[in-house]
């Protein structure tokens, strides 16, 4: 199966998921798209990553939630948001572009690199890589520094956020994010890294 | 108690061939809780009102008050979301949704939470460093949410702030709009809606206010007493809507609006 990219927005991707809810959860996809006076064309790209995400099931032409789409429309704001990030980092395509920024030097991956991973996807390059970098703040998987195009990993555990406590630095839960990288480096248990062109060349 | 009370107020404007009546006898209230739109054809003066209501321009006639005081000069206590999201294209998203609290006085300190917090349940979070150019329409129109809801107004206004989205951005965005207006950790206390789309209108609001063609004047008020969320295909939801097509494409004369106003019901207090 092709890797698949992001399509459409987050936003219209949630606008889809509505309309299903005020069809019961299970609905004709024509009958959908009816709905908004839209061509079938025009929510299917929503459609189709919905069903990536696992939010959604199409059979015979029939869209209905899963348990999980269901979850995400009854959902608040933030909680969404992070249902949507779990989602993502399921996916081949997120999977490999997290792991290639825990393993570049800064955590930090050029356009050009990005373009290097979407290039083996089945994607339009331009449309696929703004996709990319939407969806990936959107779920809060990297930032997006548009003054040096450049991703830059999220720091994960995040630090506490008003300058209160900090875990002490020998608590086991309190991985630092280098420290997670440099376990991954040497078990070498990471061939999406090698998809990447040597830096030398970037 | 009414947060807003529009009372007989007409606006025209001047021209060298004399002066030309954009609303007359406009009289309606935003109640605290409330969710109001106000449709109407183009022309028909729906922004101007909002503009009048803000206290950015004065009516010709007529007074508007909130809670009870009347508008005199830029009201505290309201925001507006535009159409067309005016952000500022040289400021990131988080500059932007600081803009209206530094313009406010906020002490710097203040701020940066403040911004934290609306950037948050907006969903925002992860789009703080990016500018406008960067992010697609329908995240756009939540920075202009959240900088108006970080002033934490009582009532937001918003200006056909889904008219410039796909359809299933809008869509997705009058949801989240719904979901924040209902928190009751969150302002704004009612929203004051003006839209064109009279689907919109009945799917999200609780009242709705019907507008005339130009000069604008209330021709009903329409209770929607349907259960969220509304499902467009329900007859009565079709009903509505076509009571509201027919008011605006036969109440374009001054005549009907007697009438039709009692006939709508629209004040069960």
């Amino acid at each position: 199966m092709p890797t698949v990219y992001p399509k459409g927005s987050p936003t219209e991707l949630l606008g889809l998921l509505v309309l299903l809810e005020g069809h019961k959860g299970s609905e004709d996809v024509a009958l959908l798209a009816d709905d908004l006076d839209l061509e079938i064309d025009e929510i299917f790209p929503s459609l189709e990553f919905a069903e990536v995400l696992q939010l959604v099931k199409v059979t015979d032409g029939r869209a209905t939630f899963t348990e999980l789409g269901r979850k995400l429309v009854a959902a608040s704001i933030r909680e969404r948001k992070t249902i949507l990030r779990e989602q993502l980092r399921k996916t081949a395509l997120f999977r490999t572009i997290l792991r290639a920024l825990e393993n570049s030097p800064n955590h930090r991956l050029s356009d050009e690199e990005l373009g290097h991973i979407v290039s083996f996807t089945t994607a339009r390059a331009d449309e696929a890589e703004q996709n990319i970098v939407n969806w990936g703040r959107y779920a809060d998987l990297f930032r997006y520094d548009a003054d040096e195009h450049v991703l830059v990993a999220v720091r994960r555990p995040s630090p506490p956020r008003s300058g209160g406590r900090t875990p002490p630095p020998s608590a086991p839960a309190a991985v630092a994010p280098s420290a997670m990288v440099a376990e991954r480096k040497s078990t070498g248990a990471d061939p999406p890294a090698s998809l990447l062109p040597p830096r030398a060349r970037a | 108690m009414a947060l807003i009370r529009v009372d007989h107020v007409d606006k025209s404007f001047p021209t060298r061939h004399g002066s030309i009546a954009i609303m007359q006898e406009i009289t309606f209230d935003v109640r605290d809780a409330d969710f109001l739109a106000i449709v109407g054809p183009s022309g028909c003066g729906k922004s101007s009102l909002l503009r009048l209501i803000q206290g950015l321009d004065r009516p010709t006639r007529g007074t508007i008050y909130f809670r009870d005081r009347p508008v005199e000069g830029v009201a505290r206590g309201m925001a507006m979301v535009f159409q067309n999201f005016a952000l500022f294209p040289w400021l990131t998203i988080n500059q932007n949704v600081a803009f209206g609290l530094e313009a406010l006085g906020w002490p710097p300190e203040k701020i940066g939470a403040q911004v934290e917090r609306y950037i948050s349940v907006t969903g925002l979070e992860g789009f703080e460093e990016a500018y406008p150019r960067e992010i697609s329409g329908g995240m756009r129109q939540r920075v202009g949410l959240a900088r108006a809801l970080a002033v934490e107004p009582e009532v937001l206004l918003m200006d056909e702030p889904f008219s410039a989205l796909d359809p299933l951005t809008a869509e997705g965005l009058r949801e989240e709009v719904l979901q924040l207006w209902r928190d009751p950790q969150l302002p704004p206390e009612a929203v004051l809606l003006v839209t064109h789309n009279i689907e919109e209108a009945i799917q999200l609001a609780d009242r709705v206010v019907v507008l005339s063609r130009r000069p604008g004047h209330v021709l009903a008020e329409v209770v929607i007493d349907l259960p969220r969320p509304r499902d467009r295909k329900s007859p009565a939801f079709y009903e509505l809507t076509d009571r509201v097509y027919s008011l605006i494409t036969e109440g374009g004369t001054v005549a009907s609006q007697g009438t039709a106003s009692n006939g709508e019901g629209g004040r069960p207090g």
